[in-house]
């Protein structure tokens, strides 16, 4: 028999580890790039690899053998920091979700909340890096990182602790366990379903909320003075959080790796994510950007109060 | 705190570089000062290497988009100091082609606002659906853009009959369209939320200021040269003149898409009284002394071009004003009180082309002095200048 | 959510952008693309240097000795030099994808054939 430790760090390392999470993130990028072409009457990746799968793997590592300029006037350490917080962060809590099986690879009581510090850290990290490369556009690219924060994080921490109250756990895997004998929360709790739904599309920075990297306004927001490692490496980390949002959505409201007639577990897992992130492409393709005003009126005035309706439905 | 930001002249809103210094505090901006001159060819002195005829081809390539609307204004200039006629089939052929070419501007800006506004969907459509009069375009004339279809003393190629029948399919698609996207700019919250009350410009400001185009005619005054000052077959086709009243970047979509299906009505007239005849005259090479100006409705407001002729086969002098000079100062004001994410779509909102707004003039700041140099000077004050180095 | 229902209908129609190189599009009758001359109906009058906005045609010799040099980098398929041309020489062929690789390519000399009875062709 192979002694628990060394299986246990093939599961870190390979499946579902490292080396699964980074293929999760490549497919999830292209899944993305397709659907929102062929929402647009158009084809996207097509020609490296059969569709063009492998054009996520190839645009990263064009990145990494592209020159890295540092500006003088930035803040050195930090900025070269920077871009490894993000990517480890946003990895982070991919650990703690329950994929292949119905408990997670690490968990334990009060991960839930772990989640949440996390991805608030996510955004601290990408702030700081706004604020170290010293430049005008980036300057104002991070104000906006900080102030949109500061519009969902509140809807989407209360949207998260309703299926939390109803299961009576506060661990994700615990979460999915106490959806296998009733209905999914999607159903009994729509509308925080909804709202989970849109404040993971602005943690995402995607259109309709992608106001900290408005490519038509401030070039590129806080991202803009990074270049060739960094870069390649900011980006895997918005692949990465890509694949959170999903899994978040899929663990809390839509049952995880349950279901009936599938041979293994974690095939659902993937159906159920590949229908999420349909979800956020169809969105991406349909609106038009916000304001960042507009985006904090409309989080405060709609989100927040309807947020809190549903955690009273719940108690009730 | 007030930062200034460079907006231009690289940049990924711009389609042309210009470059604005705005200053700015907390998302909002106080004060924008325009700069021009990055793309300065010196075309109004190379038109006076060429023979007339040449110079047409060398007048089209002021700007790919509005092209034809420049050749008609300079062939006119040019057949008025000649005092000729053009026939009437060359007339209502011109108008048609200048329709199309307002459809074909008012496509391309569409897209160019939605993708300033981050609404690529839009974008993508409504330059597939471009693709269709480029096609029609094609067909009458054999280039998708730059058309080569003027001459002095009518145009170079007939419509045919299987080409009126492509044209009437077309149209009949692109109608479609039009109203399609006048309905989703209309309806969609997010289009709405960033273009209502965005980049007002008053009546009494646009007047002022000498507002042309789709820009002033969004404020809710009547100003086209088409109906004031009527050319080609204009005074022969009965139209609208679209207004609204909104004052900001939502009427000027309506405006410009309103203006789509007028055209096609436009069109679907011309084509059906199209008068039989030549399409064009032999004229001398040599043009007898003599200057004009003509006015021509450019899909971007009113287009004026001068001409001085001496007899010989080359002009004098030929002087351009394009629309989208004469949009700058109402554009400075526009953009003075809104925020940073308001400055790429109220700047798409006048149909900014730089291309054919750049002209050179002399300004001495300290005696406050204007004044234009011609060939001569000019060449004098450089001898003069490089003698003293 | 106005373009909804063209966002969904769209999800089962084929792109409308064509894979080139293997689907191309198909160029109209009577496109202007780049012209060719018959160099033996030459007459070698001069009229389309004199005519040509960009100076892309050079004429050497005289008379029915008259050979042309095209430079089809300055050409900007106006079509001027065919509609003066008193013998029809030069005529437009539908040839529009004139992407080279080397600048020596985009100069085509049109001689003629004095001596051999070959015909002439193009030579770069």
């Amino acid at each position: 028999m192979v002694p628990e430790e060394i299986v246990t760090l093939l599961q870190i390392f390979l499946f579902p580890g490292f080396l699964f999470l980074f293929f999760l993130a490549f497919f999830s990028e292209w899944v993305d790039r397709k659907l929102v072409a062929k929402f647009q009457n158009r084809y996207g990746p097509l020609y490296t690899g059969p569709k063009g799968i492998l054009q996520p793997v190839a645009d990263f590592f064009k990145l990494l053998a592209k020159e890295d300029i540092i500006p003088t006037a930035t803040d050195k350490t930090v900025f070269s920091i920077v871009p490894i917080l993000v990517l480890a962060l946003s990895m982070a809590p991919l650990f703690l979700i329950p994929m292949i099986d119905f408990s997670a690879l690490v968990w334990f009581e009060g991960d839930l909340i772990v989640i949440m510090s996390i991805t608030t850290l996510v955004i601290i990290a990408m702030f700081m890096g706004a604020w170290a490369s010293t430049d005008r556009f980036s300057t104002i690219g991070g104000m906006r990182v900080g102030l949109q924060m500061l519009g969902y994080e509140i809807p989407m921490t209360i949207a998260m602790i309703g299926p939390a109250i109803s299961s009576k756990s506060l661990s994700v895997s615990g979460i999915v366990q106490s959806q296998a004998g009733g209905l999914w929360y999607a159903i009994t709790q729509p509308l925080g379903f909804a709202i989970a739904m849109i404040c993971l599309l602005a943690h995402l920075q995607k259109v309709p909320f992608d106001v900290p990297e408005a490519e038509s306004e401030i070039v590129a927001g806080w991202m803009v003075e990074f270049s060739g490692k960094k870069l390649a490496l900011l980006r895997l980390a918005k692949n990465f959080e890509l694949v959170l949002a999903g899994s978040l959505l899929v663990s809390l409201y839509l049952g995880g790796p349950l279901g009936f007639w599938l041979p293994h577990p974690s095939f659902y897992f993937f159906l159920k994510l590949i229908v999420c992130i349909f979800i956020f492409s169809n969105l991406r393709a349909l609106f038009a950007r916000f304001r960042i005003d507009q985006v904090l009126m409309g989080a405060w005035k709609y989100l927040t109060p309807l947020a809190l309706l549903q955690i009273i439905l719940v108690v009730i | 705190m007030a930062i200034r930001i460079p907006f231009g002249p690289q940049h990924p809103a711009l389609k042309e570089p210009i470059n604005f210094m705005c200053e700015v505090s907390d998302e909002k901006v106080l004060s924008v000062r325009p700069r021009l001159g990055y793309i300065h060819r010196g075309i109004e002195r190379l038109a006076e290497e060429r023979t007339y005829n040449q110079d047409l081809y060398l007048i089209e390539r002021i700007c790919g988009i509005c092209s034809f609307a420049h050749v008609t204004c300079f062939s006119q200039a040019v057949e008025e100091v000649l005092n000729i006629e053009i026939p009437p089939r060359a007339k209502y052929i011109r108008t048609i082609l200048a329709e199309m070419e307002r459809i074909q501007n008012h496509f391309l800006w569409l897209g160019d606002v939605g993708h300033e506004m981050g609404f690529n969907t839009l974008f993508m459509y409504s330059w597939r659906d471009r693709e269709v009069v480029l096609r029609l375009l094609e067909t009458i004339s054999g280039k998708r853009v730059n058309y080569a279809m003027n001459t002095i003393g009518g145009v170079r190629r007939d419509i045919t009959p299987t080409v009126i029948e492509s044209l009437e399919r077309g149209l009949d698609r692109l109608e479609e369209r039009a109203k399609y996207y006048k309905e989703v700019c209309a309806k969609d919250p997010t289009v709405l939320g960033r273009t209502v009350g965005v980049g007002v410009l008053s009546p009494i400001d646009a007047l002022d200021l000498c507002a042309v185009g789709p820009t002033i005619r969004a404020s809710g005054i009547s100003r086209d040269v088409r109906a004031d000052d009527p050319y080609a077959a204009y005074n022969e086709i009965p139209f609208r003149v679209i207004t609204y009243d909104g004052c900001d970047v939502a009427s000027r979509i309506m405006v410009r898409l309103d203006e789509i299906l007028e055209s096609v009505s436009i069109i679907r007239y011309a084509l059906d009284n199209l008068p039989n005849g030549d399409v064009r005259v032999r004229v001398p090479r040599r043009v007898p002394e003599g200057e004009a100006v003509s006015l021509v409705e450019a899909p971007r407001g009113e287009n004026l071009h001068y001409v001085r002729a001496d007899g010989t086969e080359k002009p004098v002098r030929v002087k351009v004003r394009a629309p989208t000079l004469a949009n700058i100062p109402p554009l400075c004001k526009m953009l003075v009180g809104g925020s940073i994410a308001d400055i790429p779509v109220v700047v798409a909102g006048i149909d900014p082309c730089i291309a054919c707004a750049e002209r050179v003039a002399f300004v001495d700041t300290a005696t406050e002095k204007r004044w234009v140099w011609n060939k001569e000077e000019l060449r004098g004050y450089a001898k003069k200048w490089y003698q003293k180095k | 959510m106005a373009m909804e229902k063209e966002l969904m209908k769209n999800l089962t129609k084929k792109p409308i952008t064509l894979r080139y190189p293997s689907e191309k599009a198909t160029p109209v009758e009577g496109i202007r693309a780049k012209v060719a001359w018959d160099i033996e109906k030459c007459i070698g009058c001069g009229l389309c240097p004199q005519v040509c906005p960009s100076k892309a045609i050079e004429l050497t010799g005289k008379g029915s000795e008259a050979e042309i040099t095209y430079y089809l980098d300055r050409c900007l398929f106006c079509g001027e030099c065919v509609d003066i041309c008193p013998t029809k020489t030069i005529k437009t062929t539908s040839e529009f994808e004139l992407a080279f690789t080397s600048r020596k390519e985009t100069t085509i000399y049109y001689k003629r054939s004095t001596i051999s009875p070959d015909s002439t062709e193009e030579s770069h």
